[in-house]
């Protein structure tokens, strides 16, 4: 122990020998000195064999300080006393031979290796031999014995009475007592306060140029500036490419710029500025105009040319939504004409300098579809007239009327060739031709079953004709009837004496009323129409425009409808009384709900042309109108018997079929009495049956 | 053993599929073809496959006419290829497929039209030796074969609106029902319905029993009755339709059955004098008749081009088990074949008769000798159509083979 505290003490003194005598030789050859010093250095490291962690490291700083020093200073270091150094090397050198000089020698000179401890067991924690009785084991195998302890007592006795006790450390890795010399302890202080270990070092040493030139003016080197300088590095351009494929791949993303969003607002501060937007009209950003285009060109390839039926669909268009230019050709630009609305555009273009106030068009975008009524469907409402299966030809001119009778058996026609016909309704056959000889206007079929009688008008007559269907009872009835009515003539009723047509209508529906004979009379003329309510005594006659309802017990004006239309051309009622229809010469159909208004409860204006006549349904919830446009109208027109709810009109079908001859389509349209089949009587002179 | 059969189309298309069928038939054997199964293109049609057995025949008998078959794939008519028929009805054409041929329904000639005065209304063809026929200018007639009228019937003053041969023992006194437009009936009636609503029975003076008593139909508006032979009041009445009974039949002894213009089908029973059942069809009905399975089907045509034909004992339901609309026009008349369970006639104002088959969809023939509507149409010696139409003609189609 002693001598290892000696060869500290020795390496101490030769760095400061070293220092001393830096400047003093500097002619020895440097490599030399180099490897003498490094010798030294090991010599001097084989010597610590027990030091604290922190002090190896301190002793590794030493060295390097050492080291670097040597390196510095050059080779004037090491001055002539190298002799008495060597000399003391030497001597130890040859003490420490036996053991471990060989192995110094050998080793490298890191600094950490040279430490060559006496317990060999490893870097395994001391712990692990607490409870053993050694501690490791020597290099030679041997357990290295632990040192009986000193109990604390007498260690605290021993320490009080020894003054160098604070100088003393216990190595436990060897088991051992080390005793620090005073130098050591210097030297730690130094370390502790972070300065270099060294006394005599400095660490501030000016610096010394070692390489002095005269033309240190000029570069080093001559040489031109290499190409490598100027053109672009390939490794770099490499890189970014992989980079931009990367970024391209998506593998290298970047941050998003993140929002920006004002935390606070000024809740206390005046809204001044907003008040100001809301006075004020909102700012609308003049839209950018459209460069033109192709089809701008007064030579624009076809596609650009919209076709006829585009032409013809900007004609149905709004005004606002056509488009402002329509493309054209032109085969030069020679032939261009003059634009037509140049002066209208710079007056509007005017107006706009002038500031004249815009109307901002509030246009409502609704669905038309959602406008229309909720009707039901029309196949909930069959049965009604769907087609024509039945044709009954035989009538030369425009049929004009037809009614039927009461079982549905049979029907008859009047037509303009002066012939009445009644047809078979199932076979279609004609059963017999009655010969007036003047167009008829109208037949009416007696409502009653069991007198089956017909009343016609023509001309100025009005004639009630037997059919000669029925048994031969009913016929001597028939007979007899017809006999005690017209005294004069036995099967004509002739009213030509009555000038007055409408007294003439009213005596004719009073008689025919009071006979149990439903009759009306219809004619081109300015004739007023009139229906007779089903069940009571009430009276309907239209004037041109309006309807008067009189009372025929009371005799006087009960209620006026109006009914709005140009010209009243038809009137039915609905078999249950309340409600009725009135067909007019510009095609609208009205139904008047009488209990409601005075004024009608729904227009429907389906026929473009006039509609000549209109009729209800005895039994189903049908009625129909027809029209000179060759078309007949079946509607479905329910009549609820519970007076808050309004009748239900839903159209169902449109009937064709008919042509049109002399501007006259469908003249007369009736319901069968009993199934829901139309008759419809054509101007084309053929009575069509349309079936469900 | 297989064995190639070269047919026309077989030859233009080398390299269709082939089916390996197994020909079989209730004919008899001259028109019997071997049970071996053979592989016949897929493409075949009716027409294909007739070919076919004809050849086979052919093969076999060497003097052997061809003559027009019908096929039978599980009891249903090919109308269409082999291959879509196989598609349309999920059959698996990797078995053997046994098709089962009959001899094809269809008129094989058209005789010479018999003319009237006016339109034939009605006419009868259940009495094998002549026709009766109503016509529109008040007169029956009676024609023989070969368009020999024979008798003229006389009476009515209105047009004859229907006839019927009333079949008494024994074929040597044969009487005739018809009725008229003029509210009569005349000689024999039984049960007639009327434009009154009502059905009415009628007991004929002839002794025989109830049993051959033969439905009539007839449109009238009273049902009184003026009879130069027989005066009598009906026997019953039967209320119930609420619209014109346009028609009735009478096939068994104790349950009638009428169609009226208020869309109804009725079975009444005679004793009770009440209807049984009640069909609801929607549309006005003209004609009904009963055959086919076990003579139960109900067939009726109306004021639509639909033949509709009911099964009245498939219970709970009302819907019409077959729907025939090849028609485009009222259907006037319908007739079963008295023999085959699926072969009716039907007649129609599109001026076409129809011969329907109830294994397909597709009438087997359409007879389109009238040039207008035709009135009435019968069965005549089970081997010919005999209609009557708005032309005047009585038309006769023969031929028609049904086994």
């Amino acid at each position: 122990m002693r001598e290892r505290k000696k060869s500290s003490a020795v390496e101490v003194s030769s760095v400061k020998k070293k220092k001393e005598k830096k400047t003093k030789d500097n002619n020895e050859p440097r490599e030399q000195k180099e490897k003498e010093e490094s010798q030294s250095i090991m010599k001097q490291q084989k010597n610590t064999t027990s030091r604290s962690k922190k002090e190896k490291q301190r002793k590794a700083t030493e060295d390097y300080q050492s080291l670097r020093e040597s390196e510095l200073s050059g080779d004037e270091v090491h001055g002539t006393d190298h002799d008495v150094d060597n000399a003391d090397d030497h001597h130890e050198e040859d003490q420490t031979d036996g053991s471990e000089g060989h192995r110094g020698v050998e080793e490298s000179d890191s600094s950490e290796d040279e430490v060559a401890p006496r317990n060999t067991i490893g870097d395994v924690p001391l712990e692990w031999y607490k409870d053993e009785k050694h501690i490791g084991y020597d290099i030679s195998g041997k357990k290295i014995t632990k040192k009986e302890r000193q109990d604390k007592l007498a260690s605290f006795l021993a320490n009080v009475d020894d003054s160098k006790s604070w100088r003393k450390i216990y190595d436990e890795y060897n088991d051992e007592e080390v005793e620090l010399t005073k130098e050591e302890i210097r030297l730690v202080q130094r370390l502790l306060k972070g300065k270099a270990p060294h006394t005599d070092f400095d660490q501030y040493a000016d610096y010394v140029d070692w390489f002095k030139y005269d033309d240190a003016l000029h570069p080093l080197s001559n040489a031109p500036e290499p190409k490598r300088r100027f053109i672009p590095s390939k490794w770099e351009s490499k890189k970014v490419v992989q980079y931009v494929r990367a970024i391209r791949k998506g593998l290298i993303k970047f941050d998003e710029p993140k929002e920006e969003e004002p935390k606070f607002y000024l809740l206390w501060g005046d809204d001044s500025s907003a008040a100001e937007k809301a006075n004020h009209l909102a700012y609308i950003p003049a839209p950018k105009p459209k460069l033109p285009g192709h089809e701008e060109s007064y030579n624009p390839s076809l596609e650009y040319i919209p076709t006829q039926e585009e032409l013809n669909s900007y004609q149905l268009m709004y005004e606002e939504d056509r488009p402002k230019f329509i493309p054209r050709r032109f085969t030069s630009l020679r032939s261009v004409p003059a634009y037509e609305n140049a002066v209208k555009d710079s007056f509007e273009r005017c107006m706009d300098l002038y500031l004249c106030p815009r109307v901002r068009k509030k246009r409502v975008n609704i669905d038309p579809e959602t406008l229309k009524p909720k009707l039901p469907s029309r196949k909930d409402l069959k049965p009604y007239p769907v087609a024509c299966y039945l044709e009954y030809k035989g009538h030369k001119g425009a049929v004009v009327s037809i009614s039927t009778e009461a079982s549905g058996q049979w029907f008859a026609s009047g037509s303009t060739d002066g012939t009445v016909r009644i047809w078979e309704v199932e076979s279609g056959r004609c059963l017999r031709v009655l010969e007036i000889g003047e167009a008829i206007q109208y037949v009416a079929w007696n409502p009653l079953p069991e007198l089956p009688v017909l009343a016609v008008s023509a001309g100025q007559d009005v004639l009630i004709l037997n059919t000669g269907l029925g048994n031969e009872e009913e016929q001597r009835r028939v007979k007899d009837l017809l006999h005690v009515e017209t005294p004069t003539a036995p099967d004509v009723l002739d009213l030509g004496l009555v000038e007055d047509h409408l007294l003439k209508n009213l005596l004719l529906a009073l008689m025919f009323t009071l006979d149990g004979v439903f009759g009306r009379m219809a004619s081109q003329g300015r004739l007023p129409l009139h229906v007779f309510h089903p069940t009571r005594s009430i009276f309907f006659v239209s004037t041109k425009k309006n309807i008067r309802v009189y009372d025929l017990l009371k005799q006087r004006l009960i209620k006026k409808l109006e009914t709005g239309l140009k010209e009243v051309s038809s009137i039915a009622i609905h078999p249950a009384g309340d409600n009725l229809i009135v067909g007019s010469r510009e095609g609208k159909l009205c139904w008047f709900d009488m209990d409601l208004s005075s004024k009608p409860y729904r227009v429907l204006k389906c026929h473009p042309k006039d509609i000549t006549n209109v009729a209800f349904h005895r039994s189903y919830p049908l009625f129909a109108s027809c029209s000179d446009d060759c078309t007949a109208y079946v509607f479905h027109g329910m009549v609820y018997s519970d007076l808050n709810q309004n009748p239900l009109i839903v159209p169902l079908e449109i009937l064709r079929g008919h042509t049109s001859s002399n501007g006259r389509g469908v003249m007369d349209c009736k319901f069968h009495p009993r199934q829901p089949w139309l008759f419809t009587a054509g101007a084309d002179s053929v009575i069509r049956l349309y079936c469900h | 053993m297989d064995m190639n059969i070269e047919t026309p189309e077989d030859q233009n298309e080398e390299n269709s599929r082939r089916v390996q069928v197994r020909f079989k038939t209730k004919l008899k054997p001259p028109q019997k073809v071997p049970s071996n199964s053979i592989a016949i293109p897929s493409n075949l049609t009716r027409f294909g496959l007739s070919s076919v057995v004809n050849n086979l025949l052919q093969a076999v008998n060497p003097e052997w006419k061809s003559e027009p078959f019908d096929f039978l794939i599980n009891g249903e008519l090919v109308r269409m290829s082999l291959e879509q028929f196989l598609l349309a009805k999920g059959i698996s054409a990797e078995k053997v497929l046994e098709i089962e041929y009959i001899k094809a329904v269809a008129p094989q000639k058209e005789e010479e039209p018999s003319l009237h005065d006016d339109w034939v209304s009605a006419v009868d063809g259940s009495n094998p030796g002549f026709i009766l026929t109503g016509c529109y200018d008040n007169l029956g007639r009676v024609w023989k074969a070969g368009g020999v009228c024979t008798h003229i019937l006389e009476g009515h003053c209105g047009a004859v609106s229907s006839v019927n041969i009333i079949k008494s023992d024994g074929l040597k006194y044969v009487t005739v029902a018809t009725a008229s437009k003029d509210q009569t009936l005349r000689l024999w009636k039984v049960c007639s319905g009327s434009w009154d609503c009502t059905i009415s029975l009628w007991r004929t003076n002839d002794s025989d029993a109830a049993g051959n008593q033969v439905s009539i139909k007839k449109r009238k508006g009273n049902n009184q009755v003026e009879e130069p032979q027989l005066e009598g009041e009906a026997i019953s009445t039967l209320v119930g339709h609420t619209q014109c009974v346009s028609s009735v039949v009478w096939p068994q002894q104790e349950t009638i059955y009428s169609a009226s213009w208020d869309h109804s089908v009725r079975t009444w029973d005679v004793e009770m004098g009440k209807d049984l059942s009640d069909i609801f069809c929607g549309k006005a009905l003209n004609c009904i008749d009963i055959g086919g399975e076990g003579s139960a089907l109900i067939a009726a045509g109306g004021s639509d081009p639909i033949l509709r034909i009911w099964d009245p004992r498939k219970p709970g339901t009302s819907a019409p088990v077959f729907q025939f609309s090849s028609h485009n026009s009222w259907i006037s008349a319908c007739k079963w074949h008295n023999k085959s369970w699926f072969h009716l006639i039907s007649a129609s104002y599109d001026g076409k008769v129809m011969l329907w088959d109830l294994r397909t969809a597709w009438p087997l023939s359409v007879i389109d000798s009238h040039k207008d509507k035709v009135l009435c149409a019968d069965w005549w010696r089970g081997d010919s159509v005999i209609s009557g139409g708005v032309d005047s003609k009585l038309c006769v189609s023969s031929g028609v083979s049904i086994q």
